[in-house]
């Protein structure tokens, strides 16, 4: 069609030669080669450039390329993305919270120190039942006594839940106060003795003998370094962390998860199903370290183009050989074009990625322009590869 | 088929403008169909190559697309006619015999003129001898008369070497010229129902009734570049985006036309057709900084 209107041709149709027009009507639709397509190739031609049909089962395929020459496919840059997460210093604190939003929750862990502003969380259901049944061995040699008596409920809350003691209402006998001054102890309880025991009344008063009630006399400037020392020693019991454990194993357990906390390595980073991509205590290069915390991978655009099948809409119509590479061009052997050519227009839609990688697939390695025809005026777009720069000195 | 028509018949079918669909695409081949649709302020958008000087891409020839809104503002004025169709075979017979009558004179034509070519020619380089150097001059000059006249007698112009014009408007292959000069202006329906395309075509038809010349904007991300006087004359003063009324853009999207607006010193109209038949223009021009 296009050498026919630049006058070279004249083509003839039973007996009678045929105008420009019947040439457009006749051979132009969109079964075959469509206006728009005809409209880029006149515009490619005019300009000089050999255009081309494009014959998709003529290319060689990837691998037949390999076998000619070594691809040299460069690393892929890996993208920069830095996962929020924090860093496990000493400052940052652990939560009591449950296991599941922990995860969650690491982003918004709050500093906290150790002190009374520390936010009361609540306890977890898991550490309840582990000290619930801890607290239940401790006690069972009592309670097997009590289960059947709902009336001897003195010295505990039901036993259902609750393992909390009532100390106001347990009596310790304080032997070395001077305020009170009993000369005996009241005996205790029988159902609390084991077997026909009996106890009486105990005579302290000799044991008060043996105990200094003198108060000590100190000087101001002594008195005074006591209170200083008073106020600035920190109380232990004041730590409401500790107040919440209820025996001794639980204390344990908090002393080692601070200790662990202090090292490093504290429980809700290091003991649940997750834990941290790297231990900070580990060697590791940039670089590496890099790789290890990127969420998103780098690709390129071929990655996963081979599985894609063809599709209607997008093809690629036209190989377009330079101008001035006529001299090593024949016919036959036309030797690697400088484009490809996929024919659209402003009204369809715009290359989605599957289309761009399908269209880079068959292509292979020449890089495939898009010329969008819009009513006689043609852009031509293309769609380049591109790697960010990395920050890395290896 | 019509033949030749009557003169005053000649009048009316001028303003009839012949359309021929290309893959579905209106296209006018005539010269004097073109020549009306300019002067009805349609612009279009010429595709062909240029016969004389076909390698390049600035001044292209016929045929001349149409956009869509420019064929339906024909059709709605009643001034659109389908051309025949290209597998139309009407009288052949008679056809070819015309066409090789009209070969043969040509040739003829072009045979004369070919031999007057010749012979300057040859004139040209005997004069040309003389007025050289005059040692070998008499030789030449004898040996280029002879010539001459033996050309008079044997002088064959080839077929081959005639020059053969391929018509651009199909004239129905019966290279009558006159053919199809009365067309009845019907033109079918061809308008894709969605609100987009009626809201271009108001937008369209508005600014074509205040005067304004409207080409395709797809490059400048719009509807319509908008001349104020034929496109040869002017810059485009306006890129047009249409839009209903109760579409809703994002503002990113504004932002960017306006950016590119502003690039390439055009101003940015949002049009949109009001339910009462009017059409509501707001431009977007960039302030700067306050």
């Amino acid at each position: 069609m296009c050498i026919c209107q630049q006058g070279n041709v004249q083509v003839f149709y039973r007996d009678l030669p045929l105008s420009i027009q019947d040439g457009y009507e006749r051979f132009l639709s969109s079964a075959t080669v469509s206006l728009q397509q005809y409209q880029v190739f006149g515009h490619l031609k005019r300009l000089g450039y050999v255009v081309h049909r494009f014959d998709p089962s003529s290319e060689p395929s990837s691998y037949a390329k390999q076998l000619n020459l070594p691809q040299s496919r460069d690393r892929a840059g890996r993208q920069l993305k830095r996962k929020r997460s924090p860093s496990p210093t000493a400052t940052c604190s652990y939560t009591e919270a449950q296991v599941e939003s922990t995860i969650e929750k690491m982003e918004e862990d709050k500093c906290s120190l150790e002190g009374d502003d520390a936010k009361k969380l609540a306890a977890s259901p898991d550490i309840q039942t582990a000290t619930t049944s801890g607290a239940d061995e401790g006690r069972s040699w009592w309670m097997t006594d009590d289960l059947g008596a709902s009336d001897k409920e003195l010295h505990h809350s039901p036993t259902s839940g609750s393992s909390r003691w009532d100390f106001s209402s347990i009596p310790f006998p304080d032997v070395g106060s001077s305020e009170r001054h009993p000369s005996c102890l009241a005996p205790p309880e029988p159902s609390l003795l084991p077997g026909d025991l009996t106890v009486g009344v105990c005579d302290i008063a000799s044991w008060r003998r043996k105990i200094n009630l003198r108060m000590v006399k100190m000087s101001s400037k002594e008195q005074k370094r006591e209170k200083d020392k008073r106020r600035r020693r920190w109380d232990v019991n004041k730590d409401r962390e500790v107040r919440r454990c209820r025996n001794w194993a639980e204390y344990h357990e908090l002393l080692a998860r601070r200790q662990r906390k202090r090292k490093g390595r504290p429980a809700h980073l290091w003991n649940r199903e997750v834990t941290p991509l790297h231990d900070p205590k580990q060697p590791i290069s940039t670089g590496e370290l890099l790789d290890k915390i990127s969420v998103i991978k780098s690709t390129h655009l071929l990655e996963g183009a081979s599985r894609l099948k063809g599709s209607e809409q997008w093809r690629i119509c036209f190989n377009v050989y330079q101008p001035d590479t006529v001299v090593d061009f024949k016919k036959s052997n036309p030797g690697k074009p400088y484009s490809r050519m996929c024919v659209c227009s402003f009204d369809g839609p715009v290359p989605d990625l599957r289309a761009i990688k399908l269209l880079a697939f068959q292509s292979g390695d020449i890089p495939v322009v898009f010329a969008v025809v819009d009513h006689g005026d043609i852009s031509f777009y293309t769609f380049k590869d591109f790697q960010l720069p990395i920050d890395v000195f290896p | 088929m019509e033949d030749s028509p009557s003169m005053d018949d000649h009048q009316d079918s001028s303003l009839v403008v012949g359309v021929g669909l290309c893959d579905s695409a209106p296209l006018l081949w005539r010269l004097q169909d073109l020549k009306t649709a300019r002067r009805l302020g349609l612009v279009g958008a010429l595709l062909g190559s240029l016969p004389r000087t076909p390698r390049q891409n600035q001044r292209l020839g016929r045929p001349l697309l149409l956009l869509p809104e420019e064929e339906q503002l024909l059709r709605d004025e009643e001034a659109a006619g389908a051309l025949p169709g290209p597998n139309q075979d009407v009288g052949g017979a008679e056809l070819r015999r015309q066409f090789e009558e009209d070969q043969q004179r040509s040739f003829e034509e072009q045979s004369v003129l070919a031999l007057e070519d010749r012979k300057s020619a040859l004139r040209r380089a005997m004069t040309s001898s003389h007025t050289g150097s005059e040692s070998g001059a008499e030789a030449v000059d004898e040996a280029l008369r002879g010539r001459l006249e033996a050309l008079d007698h044997s002088f064959s112009f080839p077929q081959s070497a005639m020059a053969v014009q391929l018509s651009t408007a199909r004239a129905g292959l019966s290279y009558c010229p006159e053919a199809w000069a009365h067309l009845q202006a019907s033109w079918p329906i061809r308008e894709q129902n969605n609100p987009r395309s009626d809201a271009r075509y108001q937008v369209f038809r508005d600014l074509r009734g205040r005067g304004f010349y409207l080409t395709s904007a797809g490059k400048f991300g719009g509807d319509f570049l908008v001349y104020p006087g034929d496109p040869l004359r002017f810059h485009a003063h306006f890129i047009a985006v249409c839009l209903t009324l109760d579409e809703s853009i994002c503002l990113l999207d504004v932002l960017a036309v306006a950016r590119l607006g502003s690039n390439v010193k055009k101003t940015v109209l949002l049009c949109s057709p009001a339910p009462d038949g009017g059409v509501c223009y707001t431009s977007l021009q960039w302030s700067g900084m306050v």
